[in-house]
């Protein structure tokens, strides 16, 4: 059952044009992340749904109602806001306990809610404490807890983790994502951190310049992207690309030529008949983590600049035909600035995109 | 913090580093002369204290002292002898002075919470998102009153309320009621000082609580609302804590003010009629200036600044609460 349905929704601030027509639906339970660099407009869009924005074009639901107009207290969602927008004159306990006396909710039903929000959160200790008087982690939890007394239809994050450091980033997150699993609540998450979106979500909705580049399960976005885009956003470090020359279009494959390829060509596989003819350029996608050295039949011929160790893994960055092309391989292997390296890829792993940056053939 | 005695020290040592290495012509080392001594500071701060001594702690010290003499330039030939708390008795038995107080009084608990509400509600306006320009335009038009002089807002009310060709007439012709003689009738003549220092002062509470409301966070702001749509229950729980600081300050320059408020009153009504205005600032300056007893008006005047300072420190201890 779709729970909330964004129906071409619009924004204008004056003449510029933030959101350009946005639709897409998510199901009761559902935890849909909204992903993309600064400026695409995700934090607008989750604002839109809170309220906090005026719809300037469009309808927006939440289950089966039409809120597009509805005042944002009456929508029954709950956002958690990246500054955690604690009252800072209020105890933990008041912060949490605010929404539910705003609804007249007896006493003792309010302490009763907030006093298991706190045990599901571990901030019991904390209740008689001030904001300030809290660590970012804590202050992001009790920001989390006030969402959770409430009980909404939907949890609203925007960008909840970015003022934490690191360590406590992946903490909250295995957190949050616990949360989502116990609640079984329908959430909506703003990052522009594709880790938390690869992570988190059940589904990603990509966003660019204010329109949805591709909406997809992680795993379809990783294998699938629709674009170079999409490609190049998820999965870290990010996707390499080679703008190759058609050669020559046999049925079913396609031979294409860049310096980078292993003898100045390469052969793939590619349904895409028709679409492509000789002469053309087309976009090869090649994962980092999906290149190998020492492969029996190379693929690429690069040339390494330099290697980070970082203790697991090695990451190399290295030049083909001219093009920047990065690795993460494996272990330590041991090798120098400069020397050649024969690097292999599954025939399966490689991405084809047009000139225009579409996906031509999605592997798998 | 230690970052920041980090930081100083580093620049302390930059500053002082060239210092040893200048040489004179001469080839002796010397500190370059970059016109800053242990006296600057001085310097710079002297004309501000002069005028501070010269203008506030001689004349309040002055006041003080002759509060303590029979002080009565009329009659220069008794002398100034000192008469301990002659002065002081004399006050608080007398009752005009009480009278005044009590109008002063009654004075303050018109003015001010019309003042504090009409700002409030300006504030909530202007603070509002949307219509930049007329907001701009109307933050502007509010520094014109609180930048009239206070005899020139007398003269103001004045014309406002002058019974033959005044404004205020004009306006109840206009609905159909009878000319008032608005200065010559004591609950008339209150009504006008009050309006006159309504229009002067409501403008600085909206500026005041407008400042309040923009210190408020604007994801606090937005937090709330999603919990709550009164516009009240935002304004009780959300952004009071803000302003609070605010109306502290407000009501400790208002109760000061008010207790001084002197010129407007003395250009339009004098005191009066009889005594309806004759609020305690102007009982003073009569007493002074008029009976010249200076000596009793030191006292009276005294009295006041005591009576000023216990109600600010009433205010800070019952209302400031830092929003930390």
């Amino acid at each position: 059952m779709t729970f909330l349905q964004l129906n071409n929704i619009q924004k204008k601030f004056g003449e510029m044009s933030v959101i350009k027509g946005v639709s897409f639906s998510a199901q009761k339970g559902e935890f849909v992340v909204f992903v993309g660099p600064s400026g695409c407009g995700k934090s607008t869009l989750l604002r839109m749904i809170a309220g906090l924005e005026d719809v300037s074009d469009g309808t927006l639901s939440i289950d089966g109602k039409d809120v597009t107009y509805e005042e944002p207290a009456k929508r029954e969602v709950s956002m958690v806001f990246q500054s955690y927008a604690l009252y800072p004159h209020m105890s933990v306990f008041e912060n949490m306990a605010f929404g539910l006396r705003m609804i007249k909710l007896p006493e003792d039903q309010i302490k009763a809610r907030v006093l298991e929000a706190a045990r599901i959160l571990q901030i019991e200790a904390l209740l008689e404490r001030k904001p300030k008087a809290l660590s970012g982690g804590q202050r992001q939890r009790v920001a989390i807890g006030r969402s959770i007394v409430r009980n909404p239809k939907i949890f609203l994050f925007d960008e909840p983790l970015s003022n934490l450091d690191a360590e406590l980033r992946t903490q909250m997150r295995v957190e949050i994502a616990k949360l989502h699993r116990n609640l079984g609540a329908t959430m909506v998450y703003v990052t522009h951190d594709q880790v938390e979106a690869m992570t988190l979500a059940d589904r990603i909705v990509v966003l660019r310049g204010g329109l949805v580049e591709q909406i997809g399960t992680p795993t379809e976005l990783y294998d699938r992207p629709a674009n170079t885009f999409v490609a190049g956003f998820i999965g870290s470090p990010k996707m390499n690309f080679l703008a190759a020359t058609v050669d020559g279009v046999d049925g079913g494959s396609l031979k294409l030529s860049h310096p980078a390829f292993a003898g100045g060509s390469l052969t793939v596989a590619s349904d895409t008949a028709g679409r492509v003819k000789t002469g053309d350029t087309i976009i090869v996608g090649m994962r980092p983590e999906h290149l190998t050295l020492d492969a029996a039949n190379p693929v690429l011929t690069l040339a390494l600049d330099i290697s980070e160790n970082l203790g697991g893994s090695t990451q190399l960055y290295t030049t083909g035909g001219g093009e920047p092309v990065t690795l993460v391989v494996p272990g330590r292997p041991s090798l120098n600035s400069g020397d050649g390296l024969n690097v292999g890829i599954d025939a399966s792993h490689i991405y084809l995109f047009d000139a225009a940056g579409q996906a031509l053939r999605a592997s798998h | 913090m230690t970052r920041d005695v980090a930081r100083q020290a580093v620049m302390r040592k930059k500053t002082i580093m060239p210092e040893t290495t200048v040489k004179s012509p001469s080839g002796v080392n010397r500190v370059p002369n970059r016109g800053y001594g242990r006296w600057t500071p001085f310097w710079f701060l002297a004309p501000a204290v002069l005028t501070l001594l010269l203008i506030g702690i001689y004349p309040t010290i002055f006041a003080l002292v002759t509060s303590f003499r029979r002080y009565n330039i009329a009659r220069p030939r008794e002398g100034f002898p000192f008469i301990g708390f002659e002065n002081y008795a004399s006050v608080l038995t007398d009752s005009t002075f009480w009278a005044s107080l009590g109008t002063t009084a009654r004075f303050y608990i018109t003015v001010l919470p019309i003042e504090v509400m009409l700002g409030l509600c300006i504030a909530l306006l202007l603070h509002k998102t949307g219509m930049g320009f007329l907001k701009a335009l109307a933050r502007v038009t509010l520094v014109v009153p609180l930048a009239t002089t206070y005899a020139v807002v007398g003269l103001i009310g004045r014309l406002i309320f002058n019974r033959d060709f005044g404004v205020a007439n004009q306006v109840l012709n206009t609905f159909g009621f009878d000319s008032f003689d608005w200065l010559g009738s004591p609950a008339g003549a209150f009504a006008a000082i009050a309006i006159m220092d309504i229009w002067q002062w409501t403008p600085f509470c909206a500026l005041i609580f407008l400042a309040g409301l923009s210190m408020v966070p604007g994801e606090i702001e937005e937090a709330a609302r999603l919990e709550t749509s009164s516009k009240w229950a935002l304004l009780k729980h959300v952004q009071l804590p803000y302003l609070l600081p605010g109306l502290t300050a407000l009501l400790i320059l208002r109760s000061a003010d008010v207790l001084k408020l002197f010129d407007m009153v003395f250009v339009m009504t004098r005191g009066g009629p009889g005594s309806a205005t004759d609020l305690v600032s102007i009982y003073i300056q009569r007493v002074g200036f008029r009976i010249f007893d200076l000596g009793t008006a030191s006292a009276q005047a005294i009295l006041l600044l005591i009576l000023t300072i216990v109600i600010s420190r009433l205010y800070i201890r019952i209302l400031y609460k830092e929003v930390q």
